[in-house]
């Protein structure tokens, strides 16, 4: 099976396939690892040096920092690598869903015809439109994007980004790559045990990875996800009636949804790596919904990589990489937000804003994670949303 | 493992202008056709320490497909395969001079 899909939509690659997938994430932590050390070298020893010389300061922000990089060689490198390694992660498991695809298609089929399900459920609609901002260009340069269908009942889509986020993870998301979802929810079970959530809604869901672990954390809420792209949904549904969560999938734009009774009234509205992919108008309006939703009370959470008033000019820069060259057009444009202005221009009480920096349960374990509950600071550090051994999430949000 | 061709083929290609980062026109290009190349050459790695696993001469595809590395030849691999990367780019981890 391809390395970190091991539920019971795995699909089997020849060996051949399963080599070059493990070659894609091995040269990943080439990339992301020493040829990212030598391109900060560059920078420290040389560009930043050169810049205060020119013009007597510091760079201020990360597209001075980019335009200064552009002549280096290991930015050259770097940079080129990593948009061929991205282009490789799709082209690795490819093949594979090609082939094993109509199995897969009759396995989510049949599962459904027996009744074999835990309870959960997958409603479609057909009046939702591919928003633009998921039609006109491949997101993170995945070939088709999330909506494109190939068929009646398609879940390619599903079974592509499945496999392909396997291989781009590294193993850094966790054996089940919900280390996002399976970290913050545990987080806020400790930090606030008060909280009692009975209804919680993802937003963005794609194939839920990170929607099963709030399922599972809070074994007592109904829980709710919804996005734009029909595969994927197909996709996460029948994802998560193999792994026994139940969890209800609609097809809505997140910020226009329509449920039919209990609305508003979700205790938990979350996301996770949503928010970037949207224009700056739809992540005000998505806002918006979240605090219409939300229930007098509730807990609107986000996570993103953090913010650029956030991080040093370098890694904005570092960060910034994304949208300009992984076909994520509006990350810069989202990361210059102020989160705690997203959230007040969307109704929150500026006292009810809060933003916390949570360790990955998978990879820094119980113990560290134990400790950040108590943690008063939001230091932004090297290791911050950092696709890195010892990687932390960054997430923000408000009370209702 | 099925000859046929699939049923259905994906999309298998991005869409939208293709960044470029080297002023020579093609130096992107190559840069892709060597990943490609290295991919490929790390596959056939694989593949050969299957059959040397196997025990060489007079070992069919069947079982070369099928074979299962141990723990301990898993862990080889994984090592040699982050040496193997490096033999290759190691020249971008040295300095401009």
């Amino acid at each position: 099976m391809t390395d970190y899909v091991r539920h019971g939509l795995r699909i089997e690659p020849t060996r051949d396939e399963l080599s070059r997938q493990r070659f894609v994430s091995e040269i990943r932590r080439h990339i992301l690892g020493d040829l990212a050390r030598e391109m900060r070298s560059a920078y420290e020893e040389r560009v930043e040096p050169a810049i205060v010389r020119e013009k007597g300061h510091e760079p201020e922000d990360g597209v001075e920092v980019h335009r200064a990089m552009r002549g280096e060689r290991s930015y050259r490198f770097y940079s080129a690598m990593r948009v061929n390694c991205q282009k490789l992660v799709w082209r690795s498991v490819i093949p594979t869903v090609e082939r094993n695809l109509e199995e897969l298609k009759r396995k989510i089929a049949g599962a459904h015809a027996n009744g074999n399900g835990c309870g959960g459920s997958v409603t479609l609609d057909p009046d939702v439109e591919t928003p633009p901002y998921v039609a006109n260009h491949d997101v993170h340069m995945m070939p088709g994007c999330y909506h494109t269908e190939y068929g009646d009942d398609d879940i390619a889509a599903g079974a592509l980004y499945d496999n392909g986020t396997s291989v781009f993870s590294m193993g850094l998301f966790g054996n089940a790559r919900d280390d996002i979802g399976a970290s913050i929810a545990r987080f806020i079970s400790l930090k606030f045990p008060e909280l009692r959530p009975r209804r919680i809604l993802d937003m963005g869901c794609s194939i839920g990875s990170n929607t099963l672990p709030w399922a599972r954390t809070f074994p007592e809420a109904e829980v709710h996800a919804v996005d734009v792209a029909a595969p994927l949904l197909r996709y996460a549904h029948a994802r998560a009636e193999v792994l026994g969560v139940p969890v209800h999938y609609r097809q809505m734009d997140a910020s226009q949804c329509h449920f039919d009774d209990g609305e508003p009234g979700f205790d938990i509205v979350w996301s996770s790596m949503f928010l970037h992919e949207l224009p700056p108008k739809k992540v005000h309006a998505v806002f918006r919904e979240a605090h219409r939703l939300l229930r007098p009370g509730g807990l609107m959470l986000h996570m993103e990589l953090p913010p650029n008033c956030r991080t040093v000019p370098y890694e904005s820069f570092y960060f910034d990489w994304d949208s300009y060259y992984n076909q994520e057009p509006y990350y810069k444009a989202f990361r210059d937000m102020r989160p705690v202005d997203c959230c007040t221009e969307a109704g929150f009480d500026e006292s009810k804003f809060v933003e916390f920096i949570v360790p990955s349960l998978a990879r820094n374990g119980e113990e560290e994670l134990q400790d950040y509950v108590s943690r008063q600071d939001i230091t932004v550090d090297e290791n911050t949303g950092r696709l890195v051994p010892s990687i932390r999430w960054y997430c923000f949000g408000a009370w209702k | 493992m099925s000859k046929d061709s699939p049923k259905t083929r994906l999309k298998d290609l991005t869409r939208g202008k293709q960044p470029r980062f080297f002023d020579v026109q093609g130096v992107d290009e190559l840069v892709s056709i060597t990943m490609g190349l290295a991919q490929e050459l790390w596959a056939v790695k694989e593949r050969l320490a299957a059959v040397e696993a196997l025990g060489g001469a007079r070992i069919s595809s069947a079982a070369v497909e099928t074979y299962e590395f141990s723990n301990e030849e898993r862990a080889a691999l994984d090592r040699e395969r982050r040496e193997f990367i490096d033999r290759i780019y190691f020249v971008l981890r040295e300095g401009d001079g």
